[in-house]
């Protein structure tokens, strides 16, 4: 062994023999035993030892390079329906997921002029048929074979097995009809999105609506830009807020703010599309595109990015918060007043209803006007859905509605017009209308620019800040850079604002030195509980919401958590990339 | 074979050797071995902690430069004075064993350290080098025909299976296997009987349904999931899945450094201890994962070259015991990762992060350097310099 110093190797000199030459020369029948025993069992054990690190060593080879379940060919399975003409096309998320297809089916009529000229005895008829579709009331049976009409539906959207079973009772007069019936494989996850068929296979809400020719024309299935994988976990997390907090209801949705393309799209409480309720049951209403609701402090967001881009205020100018606003008979508080001068950031860390009326009274109202309808607040934004309502915009627009909206009340937007604001806001600087059908990789993105991107780089600091120091606190998410703002907007009922009535939100976009992904997510009336203290605000019921969607969703989306700063030396070759550019290049 | 040797050098034949000497002896290529393994477990705890020294490569570098101090100090000292001690050292470790039963902390679920304020002290690990001291000094000059004698392997077995069946209770199952397996090692390596072993071996492989019953709800779970992994992929075996993932997703070169997606986006669970090795190989590949194997393997032949080397059964029973305890500690630790046998938590060798395992380690590497720098002074059977 190289190990030993040279001189050591004496020649005729055995390993674990006794060194001393006299020694040599004692040794006796029984120790020369014990020494050949124990070289040998020093091979031994060798032997085994290089044997498990074979083993370990092929195992290595075996898991990292040899592939014994070779990715099978990425196109879609092939169902049995593919060679069938249907209606209508598919419509599947932006991973090929199916979310809405169709099945051929046969519905069950009669002729009873048919039955009458076969002479079939009627009560009979009906009994056999009753005994294969148990469904059917017999009476009812009776009645419509014996009725007086050219044709009569019988039954609907049979199965391959009850459509044998009719045609093996051999009743003259019973036709089929042959049709297509519309499967959402996922039930109610997404079903505002999608929409639903009516009974007549014609769309009448959502996806299936909007594109009802589109759909009938092309063979295609229609892509969305929604991510079933983010949409389960928003709903998820959403359907538990509800549940803890009591709620009425809730919306959820994620944005790409690169390119207004929206990963999820959440109303609670929502239906099954595959057996859908009258249109007007209360959860066939999508809170995310129609309801328009005053939403309160995360207003506070756009008022402050108006008063920086119009260059009146810098992040460290102060407003006087030192005691209530009065404006024509209408006194502003704060609800947590530290009654002195505020900065911007404080303002909105603190979310400051004076100190906000006082920066859009700064504006004044025709910049405010103007800057509202930029952004998108002023007009229903184009997205592909029928269910998509405007603004409810105050008119006449005076003073005190100026002093009002720069906190959220007074302008009722829809939860969606809030979330594509707000990835203006941190993405740079530029509108993308939201859409629901995925964005091919090629194509051109319909930009507006509405703000100074050194205004976009201060609101990305201020979200930051009330994630970090503020009321967003819960919403946090370790090494993804969170930032946002919460908004509790009370609800106006009869005769004002009702207290217990509140609308929590959180709208949120990270990570904050570069936002991928804006979030949103308000809660409609939650109760408190032991767990918030007995509070309803926002910090407290949204954020904390908002926080779990984005750490479930930031690492299956490709980001990486945010690293510290690396030390310019001794980095190695993989490691400049980590400070800028997050994504990893083997997840895309 | 053996011819009469000339009379060697009057420097190799003494029984005191200065300190001068001692240290001119120290075995650096072997540090530097062992350096070398700590060191890609620095650069993996970096990069576990996304880039940064917090909160784990600084503390384990910390302890590694402890730990190689510590294990200077064990190797300067005379070999016969750990032989004297070494029952004292054993009855101590077995006191500490059973003080942590009595009240210890309980952590994962388990009751395994004993605070001391400055240390988390974990006495199982201590007892795994305080057996293999003792072991050795009983099996020390013995001969051929005690060791024969069934009568004379009871106290050796009751030396194993009493801080076994301790530690078994705690519950730490890899730790008492680990015991066994590396005492069982020693009675081998001392010459105990082939057929011995044999009904030993087949008394436990029929002991084993009844030793069923007495594990734990998780510990059956984690056997049934070794069986079939598949069984409950997002359950108990999900550390299994994930970890599979992960080597394979690494491939042949890795992903690169830092780059580890399985790891750092958190799917992969415990990465900084006993699943670094996949969080390696993840990003290393595997070439990089060979490259540990042979740096283990390289550690292993010192610890194997040094055993034979020694004139005393007592140093040459203690390198052999050591290496064997390090090469368990590695073994069921990579083989467990890549699915080999079940889960128990058994950590990386001076790689994965974690203060006891990586000092007790030192330590008996210091023990086999003390048995290398001895290599040449006789020893006794009471340990006493033979004249």
């Amino acid at each position: 062994m190289s190990i030993f110093a040279p001189r050591r190797h004496t020649p005729g000199f055995h390993a674990g023999d006794d060194l001393q030459a006299g020694a040599a020369l004692r040794l006796d029948g029984v120790r020369m035993q014990a020494i050949e025993t124990g070289r040998s069992r020093l091979v031994i054990t060798a032997l085994v030892f290089l044997l498990a690190f074979g083993a370990v060593g092929a195992r290595m080879v075996d898991v990292a390079v040899i592939d014994r379940n070779p990715p099978k060919p990425h196109a879609q399975p092939q169902a049995r329906t593919d060679e069938l003409k249907m209606e209508r096309a598919d419509i599947s998320d932006r991973t090929g997921v199916l979310l809405a297809s169709s099945l051929p089916t046969v519905s069950l009529f009669a002729r009873p002029e048919d039955l009458k000229a076969a002479k079939v005895d009627i009560e009979s008829a009906a009994i056999r048929l009753v005994a294969v579709l148990p469904e059917l009331d017999l009476e009812e049976t009776i009645e419509r074979l014996s009725s007086g009409r050219q044709f009569v539906y019988l039954k609907r959207n049979l199965t391959p097995r009850q459509h044998y079973d009719v045609n093996n009772l051999g009743i003259p007069g019973l036709l089929f009809q042959k049709g297509e019936r519309r499967i959402y494989p996922h039930g109610p996850l997404a079903s505002h999105a999608v929409g639903v068929t009516d009974v007549d296979n014609k769309g009448v809400a959502g996806i299936e609506k909007r594109f009802e020719n589109a759909m009938r024309e092309s063979r295609e299935p229609l892509a969305l830009s929604m991510d079933i994988r983010v949409q389960t976990i928003v709903r998820n997390e959403l359907a538990r807020s509800v549940e803890e907090f009591s709620a009425v209801g809730g919306t959820g949705m994620v944005m790409d703010v690169r390119t207004g393309e929206l990963l999820a799209m959440v109303s609670l409480p929502d239906f099954d599309p595959n057996d859908p309720p009258p249109p007007t049951d209360p959860s066939m209403f999508n809170r995310a595109t129609k309801g328009a609701y005053e939403m309160g402090s995360t207003f506070k967001l756009f008022n402050t990015a108006m008063a920086l881009d119009l260059g009146k205020a810098n992040i460290n100018s102060s407003f006087d918060a030192s005691k209530p606003l009065v404006f024509g008979g209408h006194t502003i508080h704060d609800d947590h007043a530290l009654n002195r001068w505020m900065t911007v950031s404080e303002i909105l860390i603190h979310s400051s209803n004076i100190g906000s009326a006082r920066m859009a009274l700064d504006a004044g109202t025709e910049a405010q006007r103007a800057f509202m309808s930029r952004i998108g607040m002023l007009q229903a934004p184009p997205l592909e859905l029928p269910e998509v309502a405007g603004p409810l915009i105050p008119s006449p627009w005076r003073e005190i509605n100026t002093i009002t909206i720069a906190f959220g009340h007074g302008l009722s937007v829809t939860p969606l017009q809030l979330l594509a604001g707000t990835a203006a806001l941190v993405n740079g600087g530029e509108y993308h209308a939201p859409t629901l059908l995925a964005r091919a990789p090629g194509d051109a993105i319909p930009a507006i620019r509405v703000l100074k991107p050194k205004t976009s780089e201060n609101m990305r600091q201020l979200m930051r800040m009330v994630v970090t120091d503020g009321t967003g606190k819960k919403a946090d998410v370790p090494g993804y850079e969170v930032g946002g703002k919460t908004g509790t907007a009370e609800k106006a009922g009869a005769g004002g604002y009702r207290k217990k009535a509140v609308l929590s939100s959180f709208i949120a976009a990270f990570p904050m030195d570069a936002p991928r992904y804006a979030v949103l997510m308000m809660i409609d009336e939650p109760q408190a509980t032991k767990q918030t203290f007995g509070f309803i605000t926002a910090g407290w019921t949204a954020a904390p919401a908002a926080g779990r969607v984005i750490a479930q969703i930031a690492p299956l989306l490709g980001l990486m958590p945010k690293t510290l700063p690396i030390p310019p030396s001794g980095a190695s070759k993989g490691i400049a990339r980590t400070g800028g550019g997050r994504e990893v290049a083997a997840v895309e | 074979m053996l011819r009469p040797l000339p009379r060697t050098p009057s420097r190799l034949n003494r029984t005191e050797m200065s300190m001068r000497d001692k240290i001119w002896q120290i075995n650096w290529s072997l540090i530097a071995v062992l350096t070398a393994i700590a060191s890609v477990g620095f650069a993996t705890l970096y990069s576990a902690a996304q880039g940064s020294m917090e909160p784990w490569a600084i503390k384990q570098m910390v302890r590694f430069a402890v730990g190689i101090g510590l294990m200077i100090t064990v190797a300067m000292i005379d070999l016969r004075f750990w032989m004297r001690h070494a029952y004292g050292i054993y009855a101590i470790a077995f006191v500490l064993l059973v003080a942590v039963e009595v009240k210890g902390t309980i952590g994962m679920g388990a009751q395994r350290w004993i605070d001391l304020g400055f240390i988390q002290l974990q006495p199982s690990e201590i007892m795994k080098i305080a057996l293999i001291l003792s072991l050795a000094r009983y099996f020390h000059g013995a001969g051929q025909q005690e060791i024969g004698r069934p009568l004379f392997l009871i106290p050796p077995m009751i030396m194993v299976f009493a801080p076994a069946i301790l530690v078994l209770k705690q519950p730490d199952l890899g730790t008492a296997m680990m015991l066994i397996m590396s005492s069982g090692a020693l009675f081998f390596m001392a010459g105990v009987r082939m057929w011995k072993f044999v009904v030993v071996i087949a008394g436990s492989l029929a002991a084993i349904p009844v030793a069923w019953q007495f594990l734990r709800e998780y510990q059956k779970k984690r056997v049934l999931v070794f069986l079939n992994p598949e069984s409950d992929p997002l359950g108990a075996g999900y550390h299994i899945t994930q970890s599979k993932i992960a080597l394979g997703s690494g491939g042949l070169f890795g992903k690169g450094y830092m780059m580890g997606t399985q790891s750092r986006l958190n799917f992969l669970p415990e990465k900084q201890t006993d699943f670094i090795f996949t969080m390696f190989a993840e990003e290393w590949g595997m070439m990089g994962g060979l490259v540990l194997l042979g740096l283990y393997a390289l550690l292993l032949a010192y610890g194997y070259a040094i055993a034979i080397r020694c004139r005393s059964q007592f140093g040459r029973l203690v390198a052999h015991g050591i290496a064997t305890t390090f090469f368990l500690y590695f073994f069921i630790n990579t083989a467990m990762v890549m699915g080999l046998v079940p889960v128990v938590g058994v950590p990386l060798p001076l790689i994965s992060y974690g203060g006891t395992a990586m000092l007790s380690l030192l330590l008996g590497w210091g023990l086999v350097m003390s048995a290398y720098i001895h290599r040449d002074i006789p020893i006794s059977r009471r340990g006493m310099g033979e004249d």
